[in-house]
């Protein structure tokens, strides 16, 4: 009995100097790895994340830290960001050096689905967790438990409310033929997947008279254009990045073919580099989606949409980084990491999962509620249907669907 | 949309023609890859965008801004560069390295003071709405794009075929090694092709923004690409073979977005491989291809 006792005791000790030396061996800083492009054709969206994510890791660090649970004290944040010029095969190198050679404690991909999906593999095989701002291709999420999803939905949600709205509007609008022109990647190609399914339902009333891909790098549309309007569509959906948006819409005011609903992703998440390239009559009458840019939601941690506008523009005045969503998405994302280090037992991978997937559903923020699926799928931060509006020199997105969020009513083009 | 894709095609192939034109000059008188091509083209983009937001100049008159500065430019660029290069044991090969270097850097500096966010210009500035041309619908950019490519196809034929420095050029691209035996002065003559072949980028970036939409200055590498294939096809060292290579770029390139629009970005690889296999000295083949 006695020898038990003793051997108990012995086995205690190790635990009870463990606390003081855990202490002790608090980081004298947390390594956030992070990638970004610094050029090439994903810089427009990504630079805008990156810079979110520094402000806050500027503004942390000019108060102390971060607060890190694990250690019950405020420690300061080393961004390491390499710049892999949108290349995914240099994306792929330096993600690796991230985990193997700087032994980042968060690793957080770059921005858009592109980038990240080389993240995705490596992340997993080194069993670290994946802080993932803006990659929605929905094969990432796919038995895959080293990955969540922060600051916009999953691809296959995001045009659940186009299909919806067109479905029920749309129709009785007499909206019968659909258009349906995509970029072949994870981000729109998953949604003009989703689309089709939402849209092929025997009681939609819709049928997709023309059905095209074309590759991400696509900068005229001038004969694509033409190609849809010989189709006859009463609605064309147009799926792209910014860059791929601008031509579009560029090629379809030069082209002079007008259609009674036209969607396209960009002009409600980067509406200012839209005006600026399209012109807000470019814009009018445009379907987008909503994102919190145009939405005010009320944070319970962090700043207001409005005043991480003006920190950012005043922190990033001159650097030719416009400010849109993915500012936004770069913020909501660090202000995850935040709140992931308030409330993790160690930095273990595990518990920061655990960490992340505990917030799910109880953070709001800039960007609304956060809340994952069991995938670690972004599934609360929704995109409703917003229609751009001309207003002075720029513009205003009123949302028209879901009916219960909407601002104002949808205006369909002439028959 | 066969008819439309053939004449679109047309146009928007002489646009090209304009794209590939200095690379093709440079070529044909240097023997030298210019793969920074692309970046003095997004450059021509850049200052015409500069030149309409600050002082509301239209394109047409940046265009000769352009012109006048890329010369310019052009000649020291040259001087510090070039000569070294082609004293170089393989100079074609080393000209590939050192100008993507040099590629690079632009791109890089054009990120740092420009920033990464797209920039363009307002199509109304070229005309509202589409012109119609042969019973066909056309955007005003296409119309503008085309017409002035045509302008500087003439005004190159006419510097090679009806002036004497023309004379002299044709004759370095002949043979290097004869016009300098013959008391040609070899590097005035390349200089000033090199200058103008970088100013005939830059005009075509002037006009970038209303054909490709918008300017960054990460496009410098895919136009690059696109300008090697319009040559290649065209007949590499033959500034004049350029026209065809580039109708054969538009046309190919709309009929590919019409009928295989997945697979549309193929195409230059497609067309370099294509000749390259078929008919390696271009369409125009041997008997012009030292103009």
């Amino acid at each position: 009995m006695l020898r038990r006792a003793l051997l108990g005791l012995v086995a205690l000790v190790p635990l009870a100097l463990a606390r003081p030396v855990l202490a002790a061996e608090a980081p004298s800083e947390i390594k956030i790895g992070h990638l970004h492009a610094g050029s090439g054709p994903y810089a427009s969206i990504s630079m805008p994340v990156y810079l979110g994510l520094k402000l806050w890791v500027d503004q942390t660090n000019a108060s102390g830290g971060a607060f890190v649970k694990a250690f019950n004290k405020k420690i300061p944040l080393k961004l390491i960001s390499y710049d892999d010029q949108s290349s995914t095969a240099t994306a792929a190198t330096l993600y690796n050096q991230l985990i193997t050679q700087d032994k980042v404690d968060l690793l957080v991909a770059d921005s858009g689905s592109v980038l990240t999906s080389v993240a995705v593999p490596i992340a997993r095989e080194h069993k670290q967790f994946l802080f993932d701002p803006t990659g929605t291709g929905a094969t990432f999420f796919q038995n895959n438990p080293y990955i969540a999803l922060l600051a916009d939905p999953v691809s296959t949600i995001w045009p659940k409310y186009i299909a919806d709205f067109l479905k029920d509007d749309g129709v009785k609008a007499g909206i019968k033929k659909v258009a349906l022109l995509y970029s072949t990647n994870d981000f729109t190609g998953t949604q003009a997947t989703a689309l089709r399914g939402f849209l092929k339902t025997p009681d939609s009333g819709l049928e997709i008279v023309y059905d095209q891909g074309v590759p991400t790098n696509t900068s005229s549309y001038t004969v694509l254009i033409n190609n849809i309007a010989a189709a006859d569509p009463d609605a064309v959906i147009a799926l792209g990045y910014t860059g791929n948006d601008i031509a579009f819409l560029r090629n379809l005011q030069d082209s002079g073919n007008k259609f009674r609903f036209l969607f396209a992703i960009y002009p409600g998440i980067e509406t200012d580099e839209l005006v600026k390239n399209v012109g807000p009559q470019g814009l009018d009458g445009v379907f987008t989606y909503v994102t919190s840019a145009a939405i005010a939601y009320k944070p319970e941690v962090g700043p207001t949409e409005a005043e991480f506008r003006k920190m950012f523009e005043k922190a990033n005045a001159g650097s030719g980084v416009a400010y849109g969503f993915n500012a936004i998405a770069g913020y909501t994302t660090a202000l995850v990491l935040q709140e992931t280090l308030a409330h993790a037992d160690s930095l273990s991978q595990a518990d920061l999962r655990k960490a992340v997937f505990g917030l799910s559903g109880k953070l709001k923020t800039l960007d609304g509620t956060f809340e994952l699926d069991e995938h670690g799928a972004q599934i609360g931060e929704i995109t409703p249907l917003g229609q751009v509006h001309p207003e002075g020199k720029g513009v205003k997105i009123t949302v028209v669907y879901p009916h219960d969020l909407a601002t104002g009513k949808p205006v369909f083009g002439k028959p | 949309m066969l008819t439309h894709a053939l004449f679109g095609g047309l146009l928007f192939g002489l646009y090209f023609t304009l794209v590939g034109l200095g690379l093709n000059l440079i070529f044909g008188v240097m023997r030298i890859v210019n793969l920074a091509h692309g970046d003095f083209l997004m450059l021509g983009a850049f200052a015409a965008y500069w030149l309409f937001t600050l002082f509301g100049l239209h394109p047409l008159v940046a265009a000769v801004a352009v012109l006048v500065v890329f010369v310019l430019v052009g000649l020291p660029i040259y001087y510090l560069i070039v000569p070294r290069l082609l004293v170089s044991r393989d100079s074609e090969m080393l000209s590939i390295i050192l100008f993507f270097g040099l590629s690079q850097i632009i791109e890089a500096l054009a990120s740092i003071f420009f920033g990464t966010t797209e920039r363009s210009i307002p199509g109304r500035v070229l005309g509202t709405g589409p012109v119609r041309i042969l019973g066909q619908s056309v955007p005003s950019a296409w119309a503008f794009g085309a017409a002035v490519s045509a302008v500087a196809v003439i005004l190159v034929y006419l510097y090679l075929y009806r002036t004497r420095l023309g004379t002299l050029t044709r004759a370095v691209m002949v043979s290097r090694d004869e016009a300098l035996a013959t008391g040609i002065d070899v590097h005035r003559v390349s200089a000033i092709a090199f200058g103008i072949g970088i100013a005939l980028a830059g005009i075509a970036g002037v006009f970038e923004p209303f054909m490709l939409g918008s300017v960054t200055p990460a496009i410098g590498g895919d136009i690059t690409i696109a300008a090697f294939a319009v040559i290649v096809v065209g007949t590499l060292g033959n500034p004049l073979g350029t026209v065809l290579g580039g109708i054969v770029y538009g046309v190919s390139l709309l009929l590919m977005q019409t009928y295989l629009s997945s697979w549309a970005n193929l195409l230059p690889n497609l067309l370099l491989i294509g000749v390259l296999l078929i008919r390696p000295e271009g369409l125009l083949g041997r008997q012009v291809r030292r103009a």
